[in-house]
């Protein structure tokens, strides 16, 4: 396949994000919930960024050893273009997390979430936020932009 | 695949030009080839100074190179 740098960038990063969060959220989800073991949870939070770092620094200088790292103005624009959706994605996620929260404390009738749940779900916003803005990327690379 | 309004001949001038190729050009211009390759196809108009050096590249005038299409409807 003819990519760039940063299309090929957010390739990895995705499968990358994708394979950590499929194994660290529903562990994350479950320990905060039934809040078994809150110093595991911020060990395994701790362990999957530095896993993912170690990830994306290994696999980003392999495709720029052996591509070059050259970007332009057209990736200048794909990442402004994916930014964007993924702020829009970002401020839906967090306004609905908020709301949820505001529904416990004023309305009661829906589950009480610890603070350790809370922080795992601004967690996983902020991952899908992270998400849809590499998908946007690779989806303009390879269709408009 | 949406197309933009914009439409070149660079594909036409890199033939007449040594069939000059798409790297070459990127080299030139300043970008990777893939932005030729994507201004080649009407998918990425380029922005000014990219169409300038093009344009320049070739040592035809901008309007020899690029030209607007505007929409049907």
């Amino acid at each position: 396949m003819n990519m760039t740098f940063k299309e090929k960038s957010a390739w990895g990063s995705l499968v990358a994000l994708a394979l950590v969060s499929y194994w660290f959220f529903p562990a994350a989800f479950n320990a905060a919930t039934y809040a078994t073991d809150p110093a595991g949870l911020v060990a395994i939070s701790i362990g999957c960024i530095v896993t993912l770092i170690i990830i994306e620094a290994i696999y980003q200088s392999v495709i720029a050893a052996v591509d070059g790292d050259a970007s332009d103005e057209r990736d200048a624009l794909i990442n402004l273009k994916a930014e964007r959706i993924a702020g829009y994605v970002l401020g839906i996620a967090l306004f609905t997390l908020v709301a949820r929260i505001i529904a416990v404390e004023a309305l009661e009738w829906v589950e009480t979430m610890g603070a350790l749940t809370i922080a795992v779900w601004i967690l996983f916003t902020l991952t899908v936020s992270e998400v849809a803005k590499l998908i946007s990327q690779i989806a303009f690379y390879r269709f408009s932009a | 695949m949406a197309k933009t309004h914009v439409r070149n001949n660079i594909r036409t001038l890199r033939f007449e030009h040594g069939e000059m190729t798409q790297q070459s050009l990127a080299d030139r211009v300043g970008v990777t080839r893939q932005t030729i390759v994507a201004i080649e196809k009407e998918k990425y108009s380029p922005s000014l100074e990219a169409a300038f050096k093009i344009a320049a590249v070739f040592g035809e005038p901008l309007e020899a190179v690029f030209s607007y299409e505007p929409s049907s409807r």
